[in-house]
């Protein structure tokens, strides 16, 4: 462990380590446009050059690895004339689109303008004419003209996604970004590259003009799209999401996700989204208060198990659902009896970098509060059988994933033979046509709560924008159901349902938010995944 | 308890104080006085001297660095200044600036799609002004800002605009000038 000595202060450094991360680590803020933690040196920057004694002249911090000794100091006169100048040249050519760049506010170029720069300009030529606004890929955008040449997206290109769309084109003061012939910057991970863009370059056509970034409020999160359970912040204003953003975890998704999970956020304030109960009392579906519909529901659940025994209801529950909300279902459906009970669960494409087969953020978490068939009970299909052989009288499904796994026909013949389909989704589907009861649920960006991720780390989502209507969350619904079906008074506090769970569930023993925390928390090895 | 009376004097300095005030009471309605007797005097011999104006149908004409209601500004070809870089609405001290930016194919690829004010709350400071780095909304003469309802006083994009000629030999001249200098 090499003991060096920035700005006066002795510091321990890791063997090997790079100089900048070690005064970053240290709150040193040194500044840099090209080095990214999770990406190689480049140092083709020059901003983070440093003094260190001994050397005759100044270095890059990115790329000196640190030595037993050091003396480095960041703030002399040399450093802060050496930052000047690189802040010139970089401004040379960049144009002044400030107020119409989608990065402006927070920008590296601009913060260091600020912090490092000068006040004029001395150049009097005419800047630059390369392209703007050109279309690069699918999701991307990108502008020549603002481009630094940091190059982190060539080297996202070449060392995370392996795919090598991006390039530093020609030499010289005539270097310009650009994708290589016929090869748009199409991957499943382009618009990370948006991300680590320290100027507006490069943009996601999702986000082009949409909002300024100083008006939005971030809340951490859990992407919702597949089980990896990428770390996320989710931005938004007036109770409206704009765009979702990695958020670091090295044990997850380190600084990246994918194109699909962050533009799968539009669901949320979707207009035709389920808002309201409906009960079919004549052949249309007609909006009911919630007491009305809950009732409906408690009594035709409580009526069927006393004439035709629990095993005439059967329950398909969804894997989207939170930790808590999953663990009161389980309630309700011991409190059936039943032990037809199952998770529809989407299985599609995933690769070797984030993208997992399983097409729902908690698959894990609802095998773990046991929402699969036990002994005697059914399984999806087998309760469609049930179903279509007349057997299964009452059938509650919570999302519509059931309708992407199960056969199309047989499920047209059970639903049409069940006596009483309960449909608890966001969005109307073919499963709310044919449906009794129709429950509005809520997304994950309108609650709190824990997901489990395939690996078994549990982490937390929060409320980031508000439910219209006062609308009950799923947990909250099934706390109601629990409060109609038998005696005792059941509330839905995500906090207070974890701690259940912990007592409840073994291989959650002891967990909290506490110990969830930010950056999520491991399950023990030896509670393996059920499945 | 008791009450116990005490006799405070003051320090001379107050009192004399109290005789100031006494005496601008006075001056004031010398003011009111003078004013008075000079309009009636007006009245008798036909030449009035009062400062009422006869609105609507008398208008004063304001100075050029007179601070109305903010507008936009349209360029010549029709079309807004603005290219909603959002930086009024992040000065105005009332948030009663709006906007949801979009793109265009013109060669300025970005314009407001919504720009509203909300005059109920707009104070007529002029920030939005200062933080424009267009020189796209500007202060104008206007301060009739009236409506029969709330949703009246909510005025669009559309309402806002004003052709830049109209606003280069007021307020626009004001500000070019405190640049200049």
């Amino acid at each position: 462990m090499p003991k060096i000595t920035i700005d006066g202060r002795e510091i321990e450094a890791p063997a090997n380590a790079m100089l900048l991360p070690v005064a970053l680590e240290n709150g040193v803020h040194v500044p840099h446009y090209c080095w990214h933690a999770k990406l190689s040196v480049d140092g083709s920057c020059r901003m983070c050059q440093v003094e260190i004694e001994g050397s005759p002249k100044l270095v890059i911090a990115c790329n000196t690895p640190v030595r037993e000794g050091m003396v480095v100091r960041t703030q002399t006169p040399a450093v802060q004339n050496a930052r000047r100048g690189v802040m010139e040249l970089l401004l040379v050519n960049h144009p002044l689109d400030c107020p119409i760049c989608d990065k402006a506010g927070e920008c590296l170029l601009q913060d260091y303008s600020y912090a490092f720069g000068s006040r004029q300009t001395r150049t009097k030529e005419p800047r630059r004419k390369l392209q703007k606004r050109k279309e690069i890929g699918p999701r991307m955008i990108l502008d020549q003209e603002r481009c630094i040449l940091c190059r982190r997206c060539v080297r996202f290109c070449r060392e995370i996604t392996h795919t090598n769309e991006l390039g530093v084109f020609n030499m010289g003061d005539r270097s310009m970004l650009d994708v290589m012939e016929g090869q748009p910057l199409a991957n499943d991970y382009s618009i990370n590259t948006a991300d680590i863009c320290p100027v507006g370059a490069l943009e996601s056509k999702d986000f082009h003009h949409k909002l300024r970034v100083w008006f939005l409020k971030k809340t951490p999160s859990v992407c919702p799209s597949c089980s990896n359970g990428c770390n996320i912040t989710v931005h938004h204003y007036r109770d409206r999401i704009w765009r979702m953003m990695p958020r670091r975890n090295d044990a997850v998704n380190e600084s990246w996700m994918c194109d699909h999970g962050r533009l799968n956020y539009q669901q949320v304030g979707d207009e035709t989204r389920l808002r309201q109960p409906q009960l079919r009392r004549t052949a249309k579906l007609q909006t009911v208060a919630w007491d009305e519909a809950l009732g409906y529901v408690a009594r035709t659940l409580r009526d069927t198990v006393r004439t035709h025994g629990a095993e005439s209801v059967g329950v398909i529950a969804s894997p989207h659902l939170t930790n808590e909300e999953l663990f009161r279902l389980g309630q309700v459906v011991s409190l059936l009896g039943t032990k037809n009970v199952d998770t529809a669960l989407v299985v599609g494409q995933g690769d070797n970098l984030l993208i997992k087969p399983e097409k729902a953020a908690n698959a894990r978490g609802a095998r773990d509060m046991g929402l699969r068939p036990t002994a005697g009970g059914l399984n999806v299909a087998a309760m469609l059988e049930a179903a279509a052989a007349g057997k299964l009288r009452v059938l509650y499904i919570l999302g519509s994933d059931v309708w992407k796994v199960a056969d199309p026909q047989a499920l047209c013949g059970a639903l049409e033979k069940v006596g009483c389909l309960i449909v608890q989704d966001v969005f109307d589907s073919p499963l709310t046509e044919r449906a009794q009861v129709v429950l509005p649920s809520l997304t994950w960006a309108e609650k709190t709560g824990t997901f489990t991720n395939v690996k078994g780390r549990v982490q937390q989502i929060h409320r980031a924008v508000a439910p219209r209507d006062e609308q009950p969350s799923d947990g909250e619904i099934f706390s109601r159901l629990l409060n109609q079906l038998g005696e005792g008074q059941w509330h839905f506090e995500a906090t207070a349902v974890l701690e259940e769970i912990a007592s409840a569930v073994p291989a959650y023993a002891g967990i909290s938010f506490a110990r969830v925390g930010a950056q999520g928390f491991a399950l023990p090895e030896s509670a393996g995944d059920a499945a | 308890m008791a009450t116990q009376t005490v006799a405070v004097r003051r320090p001379l300095a107050m009192r004399a104080g109290f005789i100031r005030s006494a005496f601008a009471i006075l001056k004031g309605l010398w003011i009111t006085n003078r004013h008075f007797w000079r309009n009636l005097w007006g009245f008798i011999i036909r030449k009035p001297t009062v400062f009422t104006v006869q609105f609507p149908e008398e208008r004063l004409v304001q100075p050029n660095a007179f601070r109305g209601m903010p507008v936009l500004v349209q360029m010549d070809n029709g079309k807004e200044r603005c290219v909603a870089c959002g930086l009024c609405e992040w000065a105005c001290p009332t948030d009663c600036i709006t906007i949801y930016p979009a793109e265009t194919a013109d060669e300025i690829e970005r314009y407001p799609r919504v720009f509203d004010i909300d005059m109920s709350r707009c104070m007529f400071c002029g920030l939005c002004e200062e933080a424009c780095p267009e020189e796209a909304i500007v202060m104008s003469q206007n301060v009739e800002i009236c409506a029969y309802s709330r949703r009246g006083t909510l005025w669009h994009k559309d309402d806002l605009l004003v052709p830049v000629d109209k606003l280069l030999d007021t307020r626009l001249f004001h500000v070019r000038r405190g640049y200049d200098r």
